[in-house]
């Protein structure tokens, strides 16, 4: 469960950035620039206009979605045209630092063929994100073959496409015989997103990658939110039937870490770094020195208590904390004494 | 049994931990004795508003949530408590267009509700079979909207991603609480008295 989640974190991250992608693709669906095919139109142009029409500096940058990356996503595009015109003339200092990048996308970008499936969620970097639309940018030039395929990657088709020659970093197209007024084009961009974001549900829900259909994984999620929400209700009647007092927590998690595998996770905590602010932690942080000094313990106070003149600097306190798991053993048997 | 964490999950438990000990302290601080079943309030809210702030107002739900709790006017505590673990100002989280949010849900359930009225009465028995399955989906994502904070007002695609990170969070949440209860359990058996 710890991997899934875990996992989760850079999944859902790139998948806002999958998500603000899909946005920018949808959005950019203007006017064409040229008249053709503009893979092919931009091949044909000699390479300083196919360069100008590259440069285009604000407008990718016009229609990307604030909060994601628009920058970034911008000058990747770039960058990996310029990789196909290796011809053109100097690219852009704000480009050399993303030609690495481009260059692993040049890569991606020629196994697309074989790469049916985007992964717009995977946990891979940012920039590998972004190549299966690059992918799909470049597709026209395979566009007979892949027509057929019914893949998720929408394929152009020149003869049902009337707004549907855009720039090269567009990829919002029409299958084959299919409607590609705005309305659609713009459905099936939500469509796609949401199933998109249903396939990383699934992945994070246990149990629900075998079931197919939205009904039935939306069921599997409405029931293990509900599930993980009666856990959390349970729990806390559990923490509040242990011990009368609900700040006991510190001393337990002490002897705890002595035995349990949370020490993985909660060794961190104890270092005093994380406790700089306010009274309430300056006061836990004498508490725990006077624990390890094997003092008498202030059972009543681990709240309000001020007379602590000869208490260690946090610098020894550091020394001190990071031998608690030597010393855990020592104080758990401390702790059950005391109580 | 346990792998080594990743850095990312164990970062979060523990700053989740940290907030949801400090949540308890206020409380501890505001109220000397109290009942099990406030002390189980008192839990639970804390846990609740530390691992909402654990996403820095940054999705949905968290703002709902941290909204819910600041604007419940009969829990004082409750506000200190989110306005010390979020270390912003509570106004901060209030959603103002909430009510407008509430009231064009409801023209667009009416709209939606007559024009499918209209639709489905001329339409064959081949179709009904889709449209069963769309109710179904309907149903089943308003379920999904009760359950996640802050639902209501979100579409879709929106609903979708909170979902992701709301499980996760959960998660999150569900591991720390159970560790903390294991640990306080092997430490000192609870009476069986409820006082």
């Amino acid at each position: 469960m710890e991997p899934k989640a875990e996992a989760t974190q850079p999944h859902f991250r790139s998948g806002e950035m999958g998500f603000g992608l899909d946005e920018i693709h949808s959005l950019i669906s203007g006017p064409p620039e040229t008249g053709r095919n503009s893979f092919t139109a931009l091949l044909e142009l000699p390479p300083p206009q196919a360069v100008q029409l590259l440069v285009k500096e604000d407008f990718p940058a016009k229609h990307l979605p604030p909060p994601i990356f628009p920058s970034n996503i911008g000058l990747i595009d770039r960058a990996s045209k310029r990789s196909f015109f290796a011809s053109a003339d100097n690219p852009p200092a704000s480009n050399t630092i993303l030609l690495a990048s481009s260059s692993m996308k040049v890569e991606i970008v020629k196994q697309e063929p074989t790469d049916s499936q985007p992964h717009p969620n995977s946990a891979s970097p940012a920039v590998s994100d972004q190549s299966p639309k690059s992918g799909k940018r470049k597709e026209r030039e395979k566009k007979v073959k892949e027509s057929n395929k019914k893949s998720k990657k929408v394929v152009a088709n020149e003869a049902s496409e009337d707004g549907g020659k855009k720039l090269p970093y567009v990829h919002v197209r029409a299958r084959r015989g299919q409607a590609t007024d705005s309305h659609s084009l713009a459905e099936r961009a939500r469509r796609e997103k949401i199933n998109a974001r249903m396939k990383l549900l699934q992945e994070l829900v246990p149990g629900c990658n075998k079931i197919s259909g939205t009904a039935m994984v939306l069921d599997e999620i409405i029931n293990h939110v509900q599930a993980l929400q009666r856990q959390v209700e349970f729990l806390s009647m559990r923490l509040a039937a242990v011990n009368p007092r609900i700040d006991f927590n510190l001393d337990a998690l002490l002897a705890a870490e002595s035995g349990s595998s949370i020490d993985n996770d909660y060794m961190g905590m104890f270092t005093p770094t994380i406790w700089p602010e306010g009274q309430i932690n300056g006061n836990r942080q004498l508490e725990y020195q006077q624990l390890w000094q094997g003092d008498e313990l202030r059972q009543p106070g681990w709240s309000r208590e001020e007379d602590t003149p000869n208490f260690i600097t946090p610098e020894t306190s550091h020394l001190s904390y990071d031998s608690s798991a030597n010393s855990a053993p020592l104080h758990s048997s401390q702790l059950k004494m005391e109580l | 049994m346990k792998e080594r964490m990743p850095n990312s999950s164990a970062l979060m438990k523990q700053e989740f931990l940290k907030k949801w000990i400090k949540g308890l302290q206020i409380y501890s601080s505001f109220k000397k004795e109290m009942t099990i079943f406030e002390r189980k309030k008192a839990i639970k809210l804390s846990a609740d508003v530390a691992i909402a702030s654990t996403r820095n107002a940054s999705t949905h739900w968290s703002r709902a949530l941290m909204s819910d709790v600041s604007t419940d006017d009969a829990n004082h505590a409750a506000k200190i408590v989110v306005a010390q673990i979020s270390g912003r100002k509570v106004e901060k989280y209030s959603s103002s267009k909430g009510l407008m949010m509430t009231c064009s849900n409801k023209i667009l359930r009416r709209s939606r509700v007559a024009s499918r009225c209209r639709r489905t009465r001329g339409v064959g028995t081949s179709v009904k079979a889709r449209s069963i399955a769309r109710k179904v989906v309907k149903n089943r994502t308003r379920v999904l909207k009760s359950l996640v904070p802050g639902g209501q007002e979100m579409d879709g695609v929106c609903l979708i991603k909170e979902t992701l990170d709301y499980i996760a969070s959960l998660r999150v949440q569900v591991d720390v609480m159970r560790h903390l209860a294991a640990a306080a359990e092997r430490l000192d058996p609870p009476q069986r008295s409820i006082l």
